[in-house]
């Protein structure tokens, strides 16, 4: 009997023991961090824990990284940052997204961080001026992205035509498409209406020029100035002509269009380089197509352009949580996501999400296989262009929250709703209104 | 003659409580009902007033900063052309709602009244897109009806029917989303009226039998009367539901395309989550509380009415 007693009461010690030590934090003596994140498919989850979480804490012996995965991510964020709540690492859609906390000062000032670890030496300066505000930092992009299109080389083939290397080449692509009853290409805005902002981001960079967007984001020009408003009854009379997916816009997500490029019912997918991620689920190598999938730059509608522009965005944003009590641990975190060696590992398992902003983001291609080879070569002519200052800005990085809104609403001219020049009174009245709160993030100047 | 008779008693009339037992009983009355109305103010009456305090300020959802902007941010909305768009969308959503669904529902029910047998399975059948979570509902739809690849929009025209995508549509997106969220209310309508009308006094049914009453006066004379409170409940809550109603939309059109869809719900998630606007998204949601609250003034009006 005595014995039974002290076998339950040692048991119920090791218990409590274990519960304890799993309440307390990781059971090693380290610190617990924690970042919340999209919800990502399975795969990609695993390949950040391994890239990510295991590899970080391999690097360091004082912390340990929790990653919360959910959809609502945006939406938990701001309800967490309003309480002084959520997680110590901010993930976010973009610096527009992080400068509406800073107003409010949710988000810690990561200056003294950056100089700690050296981070304006080591990123790319556009996207590290673009996480500034006021001269301090608040945030820093994940990865370089840019809006370009996707092409199947087997369809351009069937249809007789190279890949295009003008606009006049991709229209007439399009064209022969339609003719032969496929799309002309395939996109769409299902489940997630800001998609209408790459479309409009097209023809602002590659019509109107980055440095119109830019003026008019400083002041220096109104969102109804004739280039702009000539921007967007261009990107009117695109899909009009049904080069975004014909009268399938409103039905097709990324996914369901990588899957229609991949079976080859389209020659071209027109979107963001993120689209890489989707990408690998079709064509790889175990399909045998990898080969098959090319990506190019939008062509510039405007030839007094220089060439190849590139529409520059972040996927999205890190930052600290200013209610965070491991701000320390949250900048080491920031810190290994800037870093070679992550990005190194995780674009061998997840291409299209993890162009980190590096000035020297020379990963050697030839260790890449699959998308990933085609991705990393994508994003250092990206980066290349980034440097001579060729690139527009995309306004769910670069524009404040309301215009940024608003601006998606571009559908509305599109579908005849309302004129262009309309609907930029409209977008000039939000801007004017982020501006008066002080929600304009930094953006970068292009040279064009 | 008068009657002077008093009535007996069966039961001696109480001896009257000490007071002291009184407040006590008072005390535990209180102390019972407290939960429920402590979760009532936290949960609804407090954030109701903080909402109605916010539709008056500039306040962005995040932190404590903000503004009191007097009526600005409903002068805005009434400026904008959506508002309008949103607004009348909810009046043909609380049209459709309060005639559709509920002409299936009764007619449903008034047929499974007769099959005693089979009534359950059908209840349950019917109960089942009601009891699945809406984005499975949605998702669902999106995958085999509207999807225009394998879907059964994508089969028609595959099979030489052209039919185009409803949720392109600028007037076709709104019926698609309402369809999706009517086809999962109405077997919802169905079993409620079913429960009604089995309640109807079997004598007053056989009696109007007996009279020579046939299928549709037994119908229209004993069985209509009968759910009446039943009815008049399902169509106040039909209204208030309809001025709430944001899950199928944001699920399959989020508003679009070109607002067109737009319902006040989305209207407001739009200036909540997206653009940092929640003094406007405040405001809209009193509008959509006003319409909600005039419902159940008629509601209970109504039952008073009835009871007098």
């Amino acid at each position: 009997m005595r014995r039974s007693r002290t076998t339950v009461l040692g048991a119920l010690a090791a218990t409590l023991t274990l519960t304890l030590s799993a309440c307390s934090g990781a059971g090693d003596g380290r610190e617990r961090l924690e970042l919340w994140f999209w919800g990502a498919p399975p795969e990609h989850q695993k390949a950040l824990e391994t890239a990510l979480v295991e590899g970080f804490e391999r690097a360091q012996d004082t912390y340990s990284l929790d990653i919360n995965f959910n959809n609502a991510v945006d939406k938990n964020i701001q309800v967490a940052l309003s309480a002084d709540r959520g997680p110590d690492v901010v993930y976010g859609s973009g610096p527009a997204f992080a400068a509406a906390y800073v107003a409010e000062d949710k988000l810690a000032d990561m200056t003294p961080y950056a100089e700690q670890y050296g981070w304006k030496d080591r990123l790319l300066e556009p996207m590290y001026e673009s996480g500034t505000i006021g001269g301090k930092l608040y945030s820093l992009p994940n990865s370089v992205d840019t809006l370009g299109v996707f092409y199947n080389k087997k369809v351009l083939d069937r249809l007789g035509v190279a890949v295009p290397e003008s606009y006049a080449d991709l229209t007439t692509a399009m064209d022969k498409a339609k003719a032969e009853g496929l799309y002309a290409s395939v996109t769409g805005n299902k489940g997630w209406k800001p998609v209408n902002l790459n479309y409009i981001s097209i023809f602002l960079t590659h019509l109107a020029g980055g440095k119109a967007t830019y003026d008019a984001l400083h002041g220096e020009a109104k969102w109804t100035d004739p280039e702009i408003v000539e921007a967007v009854e261009a990107s009117a009379e695109f899909y009009r002509d049904g080069y975004l997916a014909g009268d399938d816009y409103a039905n097709l997500n990324f996914v369901e269009s990588m899957q229609l490029l991949a079976d080859e019912k389209s020659p071209f997918f027109i979107g963001p380089s993120l689209g890489f991620q989707f990408a690998s689920e079709y064509f790889n190598d175990e399909a045998g197509n990898t080969g098959d999938l090319g990506f190019m730059p939008f062509p510039n509608v405007n030839p007094d352009l220089p060439s190849p522009m590139y529409t520059l965005g972040a996927t999205a944003s890190l930052s600290i949580n200013a209610a965070s009590d491991h701000k320390d641990g949250a900048a080491a975190v920031i810190d290994y996501m800037m870093s070679a060696p992550f990005a190194k590992e995780i674009n061998k398992t997840w291409p299209g999400y993890w162009g980190v902003p590096l000035k020297d983001f020379d990963l050697p291609a030839a260790e890449y296989t699959g998308l990933s080879k085609e991705y990393i070569g994508t994003v250092g002519k990206l980066v290349s262009a980034i440097n001579e200052g060729h690139y527009g800005l995309y306004p769910g990085t670069f524009f404040p929250p309301s215009t940024s809104t608003t601006l998606a609403d571009v559908d509305g001219v599109w579908l005849g709703q309302v004129g262009a020049a309309e609907f930029l009174t409209k977008v000039q009245a939000s801007f004017d209104a982020d501006k008066a709160k002080g929600l304009v993030p930094p953006a970068p100047e292009p040279s064009n | 003659m008068t009657v002077t008779a008093v009535r007996p008693t069966t039961t001696p009339a109480p001896a009257r409580r000490p007071a002291r037992f009184r407040r006590r009983r008072t005390l535990i009355n209180h102390l019972l009902i407290a939960p429920a109305l402590l979760l009532s103010v936290g949960i609804v009456v407090i954030p109701g007033l903080l909402t109605a305090f916010t539709a008056f300020t500039d306040w962005s959802g995040v932190g404590l900063d903000a503004n009191l902007v007097g009526l600005r941010n409903f002068r805005e909305i009434l400026a904008d052309p959506v508002f309008g768009t949103a607004l009348e969308n909810n009046l043909r959503w609380v049209a459709m709602f309060l005639t559709i669904p509920a002409v299936l529902g009764l007619l449903t029910a008034w047929l499974l009244l007769r099959r005693r047998r089979t009534r359950t399975f059908y209840q349950v059948v019917y109960l089942m897109p009601y009891v699945l979570s809406p984005v499975v509902n949605a998702l669902i739809w999106l995958s085999i009806i509207y999807n225009p690849n394998g879907g059964l929009v994508g089969t028609l025209n595959d099979i030489g029917l052209p039919v185009s995508a409803p949720l392109s549509s600028l007037t076709g997106a709104f019926y698609a989303a309402a369809a999706v969220d009517m086809w999962h209310y109405w077997g919802f309508l169905t079993v409620i009226y079913l429960g009604a009308m089995r309640q109807t006094p079997v004598d007053q049914v056989e009696a109007a039998i007996m009279d020579g009453a046939d299928s549709w006066q037994v119908f229209r004379n004993v069985y209509l009367p009968s759910i009446r409170p039943a009815l008049l409940l399902m169509a106040v809550m039909t209204v208030i539901f309809s001025f709430l109603a944001f899950d199928y939309i944001y699920l399959l059109t989020q508003g679009g395309p070109a607002h067109s869809s737009e319902v006040l719900g989305t209207y407001a998630y739009a200036f909540a989550f997206s653009a940092f606007q929640f003094g406007k998204a405040s405001a809209v949601a009193l509008v959509m509380s006003f319409f909600g609250l005039i419902a159940s003034c008629v509601y209970t009006w109504m039952s008073r009415k009835q009871d007098d």
